[in-house]
């Protein structure tokens, strides 16, 4: 497939979700001649025309859609930071951070040696004056703090 | 403006502008490391800080990101930034005669001309042209808005449909939230979160810092510097003397480039090296280590640096990715660039203005003096440098407003930049959208509400008029040399081999 084609089937698909959205907005009666719908459908129009045009030009494309081989290690490495997302309340700040530290590096073509692991609690470390200390952001502390 | 300069010694201004220098070099010299992602990586820190050391730390990066792009390129002939792809030419050539101290000196030398050129023009140019904005409506600050977002044209590279589709999508960025008028919540999924809308600075944060390190994580390590050889060497006196053409011509370039939007340190660059290369008399040393080669594209994109501020501070409206950077830490900081930012906080203005002829100083100061632990921070393993990035990434948006939330909603926006980059959508449009789309709607409905919904309000008031006019004269222009290109493109690819 084209890889305009991909794009603009995408936004085109957007463009309709966003519309749909705009008729869940309610009415007001503090509202304007335009509305609280009124620039967002009229984005969902232009930015349907685009994708009209867009899909309409990468017929003629020689360009396609190709998978990328790094995109497992795009996927991955977002996925450090899902991870980091959903473990840093529980686990706490000093651990997650350093867990994402030794996973990105080991992840980026490093291997898990002591080496790493002393590296990731130095950047916890840093992190963490930086950040708590320095900065006062009450950043998550976790669960097990209390149990010390 | 005398108080402001005596600040630099008695505040922590100076302290700020050396810190914002010493980062930005830092990160102009890691390849691929742009001044936005450099600057968009210091946002999340500046939340607590007073505000103008934040700005001032802020533009002391850019500053600073500008030389340091030049240290790769002299070095292992790749450009930090985009804008230092020029100084490659003969920046390289040089090292390669074993002249790399004396290149850097001379790019180092040359972007403190530029910087202090484009300094002086800001500070003559920004007051006038914001108190022609004092008398601005809700109209023509709708105007404002159009204006800002007609560069779209301009800045959409290859593609004008793919750069109006990513305005588009920021203008729906910007309608997330409570609505302007009526107070209803538009695309909030229900979340509290999303109740005042989606902070440009994540979205900035989201677009270059996370979506570079997803696009790095693909990508090889870049190449090691020598870092024992490497020892900066000013100019002579007569040097001095064969650089200040050049020199000059970049500033002109840099002053033309930074204030028009859609401009930049790049296209000056360029624009600064072949006009030099012409008015040269030295014409055949260009491209085989000319010292002028260096100085011009040099001088060009750190005048950019300081007269890029002017579109910001008197109108609000960024002319280049770096100043949308720069705008939306203006905004964390509740601080609306634009003439009343002159009018209510003059003191502000003159402490940033002050903070630049610091920053510009401490570039020289610096540039000299970090080149050795700059050199072992860029030699420093990939896996490393990144794990760190990515760790200082998520802290830092957490700490803005101590929401996981946030820092959930700019991984996906990293997810976007990578697509973005994957799909050639530009980011600048994007951007525009999203920091202009609230000003646009919220003062087009305004000046409805106001004028009965005649839409002649716009055509009425004369600085909306003059606005509109300049706005439609920027779209005609860009669609003109958009379809030359075109043309020229058809033809050549038509012309047999």
């Amino acid at each position: 497939m084209p890889r305009d084609l991909a794009l603009g089937l995408s936004t085109l698909a957007l463009s309709i979700g966003y519309y749909a959205m705009t008729l869940g907005i309610p009415d007001s009666q503090l509202a304007d001649a335009i509305g609280p719908q009124g620039l967002p459908r009229a984005y969902a129009f232009v930015l349907a025309a685009l994708s009209a045009i867009l899909i309409g030009r990468s017929l003629r494309s020689n360009v396609r859609l190709h998978s990328d081989p790094a995109i497992w290690r795009v996927v991955g490495m977002l996925g450090i930071g899902v991870v980091y997302v959903f473990a840093v309340e529980w686990l706490g700040y000093f651990l997650s951070i350093a867990g994402l530290i030794v996973a990105t590096t080991y992840y980026q073509g490093g291997v898990v040696s002591r080496h790493v692991l002393i590296v990731a609690l130095v950047g916890a470390v840093i992190c963490w004056l930086l950040f708590v200390r320095v900065m006062g952001v009450p950043q998550p502390p976790g669960w097990w703090p209390a149990l010390l | 403006m005398i108080d402001a300069l005596v600040s630099i010694f008695t505040t922590p201004l100076g302290v700020s502008a050396f810190a914002g220098v010493a980062w930005g070099i830092m990160g102009g010299a890691l390849p691929g490391i742009s001044p936005s992602i450099t600057m968009a990586l210091l946002l999340p820190f500046t939340y607590g800080m007073d505000p103008m050391l934040a700005i001032v730390l802020l533009a002391s990066t850019y500053v600073g990101a500008e030389f340091g792009g030049s240290i790769p390129a002299i070095l292992i002939r790749t450009p930090g930034t985009n804008a230092a792809a020029a100084t490659v030419i003969d920046g390289y050539a040089m090292k390669m005669q074993g002249k790399a101290g004396e290149a850097l000196g001379i790019s180092l030398y040359s972007g403190f001309v530029g910087g202090m050129f484009g300094l002086i023009v800001l500070v003559l140019l920004t007051r006038p042209l914001a108190r022609l904005a004092l008398a601005f409506t809700p109209p023509s600050y709708f105007a404002v808005g159009v204006l800002g977002l007609s560069v779209i044209a301009s800045v959409s590279g290859d593609s004008l449909v793919k750069g109006l589709m990513a305005g588009v999508l920021g203008l729906m960025i910007s309608t997330v939230g409570t609505d302007p008028v009526t107070g209803l919540s538009r695309f909030t999924f229900g979340s509290p979160e999303l109740l005042s809308g989606i902070p440009p600075i994540l979205v900035m944060v989201g677009l270059f810092a996370i979506g570079e390190l997803l696009v790095q994580s693909g990508e090889p390590g870049w190449e090691k510097t020598d870092s024992t050889s490497t020892r900066i060497r000013f100019p002579s006196p007569a040097m001095w003397r064969r650089l200040a053409k050049p020199q000059a011509i970049g500033s002109v370039m840099g002053t033309i480039e930074g204030i028009i939007p859609g401009g930049g340190g790049t296209i000056s660059a360029f624009l600064a090296y072949n006009e030099a290369r012409r008015w040269s008399s030295r014409k055949e040393e260009f491209g085989k280590g000319s010292p002028e080669g260096i100085a011009a594209p040099e001088a060009a994109n750190n005048t950019v640096a300081c007269t890029a501020l002017v579109p910001i501070l008197s109108l609000g409206i960024p002319s280049s990715n770096s100043s949308a950077v720069l705008l939306s830490g203006f905004l964390m900081h509740g601080l609306v660039p634009g003439p009343l930012l002159l009018a209510k906080n003059p003191e502000f203005v003159n402490g940033l203005f002050a903070g630049l002829f610091a920053a510009n100083v401490a570039m020289v100061v610096l540039g000299y003096l970090i080149m050795t632990p700059c050199l072992w921070l860029v030699n420093r393993p990939k896996p490393y440098l990144m794990a760190f990035i990515y760790a200082f990434v998520v802290s830092g948006v957490y700490s803005i407003e101590t929401s996981i939330f946030h820092v959930g909603l700019v991984l996906m926006f990293g997810v976007l930049g990578y697509a973005m980059r994957y799909f050639k959508l530009p980011f600048l449009p994007m951007v525009l959208g999203v920091i202009l789309g609230f000003m646009v709607e919220s003062n087009y409905r305004r000046s409805l509400s106001l004028s009965d919904g005649d839409h002649m309000t716009f055509v009425q008031d004369p600085i909306a008029r003059v606005l509109l006019a300049l706005a439609a004269l920027v779209v005609a222009g860009s669609l003109v040399r958009h379809l030359r290109e075109r043309r020229t493109h058809q033809s050549s690819s038509a012309a047999p081999a």
